[in-house]
């Protein structure tokens, strides 16, 4: 029998010359990727991390078997009431974004296991779709029978599965990412940009916060998958390197369209979870030192690896940093019934560490609260008040990343509205409208909720359109976490009387 | 005729749908706004409409200003 060293060479390359069909038939450019290359330019794809099948399912297992013996001493219902409130509300976040947006991977991957374009590159995506698998099934297991405890974690199989605003926004982007992508651009926008960029970092940050927050559970979970990241987001890189090599200006495109496509979506669930709905003495740094320390030096690093340009959008995004996620919650808390988990609003101290974190912008977005918790004096705490002190207006939303037109600050929104074959589209900021304009074949035909509720398709009345269209219930929309009964806002009032 | 709008109220944090009569002035569609925008924003007394990056005469209409719909306008301090 043949050792591991003398086996694992000759199992990873299988491929070979095609007789009775032409190469470019078995890997066709529209599912295969451009640009589309013999198999000559591919034959040297190499993988960094070598594993077998063997090995593979034993490390797994290992892995399989912590995760539910944390689950099984700290993950029952009992553990989970005793945390923070807030972070349970980030708990319900994670678990209706989570599971199927990895199942979206499983998709993902299989294409680039059948139309990647060598067969190294196969067999890792084959691992790939393994772990999106698992990493979907784990946080069901974890987070649904969480439903007894709260009805709103019936949100994990629920949400991308409603026309839910967040959950229209989240499937056009996975839809694109993932399940409709071609092999090529699905591994560099997943495996290099979401995953190396994004995910692999995040899951450590998201640790270090559920360990401040005392949730060990989610902490072994976002370990536990981390680890599988670190290995899969591998598959991109050796692609990238190939279409560098080939067509370096289609090579920066994907980078930057996709850099950004991210940053939207990773902005809210994790600037959220960090500046919000982690307890302020329970937060270990603010969501933009979290971007700075590990998400921007790290993406800066794999640029230069690959010798890429900063994306031209670069000083804008930095300056986003300052003020995107204070707005998105800020819009979020005002219409939370449409949404499937509860806010809280920041008190006089989280106000003044988020003013100390975000000088820039700051004063812009304390008058907001402070205009927020005014309303609450008025009508006074209570779950009854609850839509007293809710947005009733349509809010709007961009034609590209479906998110709302929170961008800029402010005092500016960045919203700029296109006219394109005729048809009038809106897009929160320039990044968003230039991606549209690179492939509009893509986007034009997509329609936002506002264009559906224009168009007759999804309903007008805000009870009408939670219930019927986004499927939330009154036990389930969002809510203020304290209905407006915090001490800090009924001392004022008390004051002023 | 109604008129579906952008509305953008300065001091906010998200753009609104404003469903706008053509015969409105931009006086009441600025009103409009900062009622659909009161529970983050306070009302103020002088603000300006601005349109195409030209502040507008309170006074004409959505029609005579060629506001159309899904069209963006701002409503901005005084």
């Amino acid at each position: 029998m043949l050792s591991r060293e003398e086996w694992l060479p000759l199992a990873r390359k299988l491929d070979w010359d095609y007789s009775y069909v032409r190469e470019d038939e078995v890997f066709p450019e529209v599912i295969s990727g451009r640009p589309w290359l013999p198999h000559s330019e591919w034959k040297d794809w190499e993988e960094s991390f070598k594993t077998s099948y063997r090995e593979y399912i034993d490390n797994q297992y290992e892995k399989d078997m912590a995760v539910q013996a944390v689950h099984d001493a700290v993950g029952r219902i009992e553990n989970v009431q005793k945390l923070a409130l807030p972070w349970l509300n980030s708990l319900k976040v994670h678990a209706a974004a989570l599971p199927l947006a990895e199942f979206t991977g499983v998709i993902g991957n299989l294409r680039g296991a059948r139309f990647g374009r060598d067969s190294a590159w196969r067999t890792m995506a084959t691992f790939g779709a393994l772990d999106e698998y698992r990493h979907t099934q784990i946080p069901l297991l974890l987070f649904h029978p969480l439903l007894r405890l709260d009805s709103q974690f019936d949100w994990a199989h629920k949400f991308y599965h409603t026309n839910n605003w967040f959950a229209v926004a989240a499937r056009h982007f996975f839809d694109e990412l993932t399940v409709g992508q071609n092999a090529i651009e699905f591994h560099i926008a997943t495996n290099v940009v979401l995953e190396t960029g994004f995910t692999n970092l995040q899951f450590v940050g998201l640790a270090s916060l559920a360990r401040e927050s005392s949730d060990h559970m989610f902490e072994r979970m976002v370990t536990s998958i981390q680890t599988d990241e670190a290995r899969h987001a591998q598959i991109g890189h050796p692609v990238l390197a190939t279409v560098m090599k080939h067509d370096p200006k289609y090579a920066q495109y994907l980078v930057d369209k996709w850099f950004w496509r991210n940053w939207r979506l990773f902005s809210i669930l994790t600037g959220l979870s960090i500046d919000y709905l982690t307890t302020p003495d329970q937060r270990p740094y603010s969501f933009k030192e979290f971007m700075e320390e590990w998400i921007v030096d790290q993406f800066l690093r794999t640029l230069d690896e690959f010798g890429l340009e900063k994306p031209w959008y670069w000083d804008l995004l930095m300056d986003e940093l300052d003020i995107y996620h204070h707005m998105i919650y800020a819009s979020a808390y005002s219409y939370r019934a449409t949404l499937w988990f509860n806010f809280v609003i920041p008190g006089p101290a989280e106000r003044k560490w988020l003013r100390q974190k975000y000088p820039k912008y700051w004063d812009d977005m304390d008058a907001v609260w402070e205009q927020i918790s005014e309303r609450w004096r008025t009508v006074g705490p209570g779950a009854e008040n609850e839509l007293a002190v809710h947005g009733t207006a349509m809010p709007t939303f961009c034609d590209l990343c479906q998110l709302p037109l929170s961008a800029g600050t402010p005092r500016k929104n960045t919203a700029r509205v296109l006219v394109h074959d005729g048809r009038k589209y809106i897009f929160c900021s320039e990044p968003c409208q230039w991606i549209f304009l690179h492939e509009p074949e893509r986007y034009a035909n997509h329609k936002d909720i506002v264009k559906r509720v224009l168009l007759g398709e999804a309903p007008a009345q805000l009870p009408n359109l939670l219930t019927d269209y986004f499927k939330l219930t009154p036990d389930t929309w969002g809510k203020d976490v304290h209905h407006g009964d915090y001490e800090w806002l009924l001392a004022r009032k008390d004051s002023a009387a | 005729m109604p008129v579906p709008l952008y509305g953008f109220l300065q001091g906010d944090v998200v753009g609104l749908l404003i469903l706008a009569d053509d015969a409105d002035t931009l006086e009441v569609l600025a009103r409009k706004l900062q009622d659909a925008a009161s529970l983050r924003v306070a009302a103020r007394d002088r603000v300006r409409v601005v349109y195409n990056d030209k502040t507008m005469d309170l006074t004409m209409t959505v029609a005579q200003a060629g506001l159309q719909a899904l069209d963006r306008f701002d409503v901005i301090s005084g």
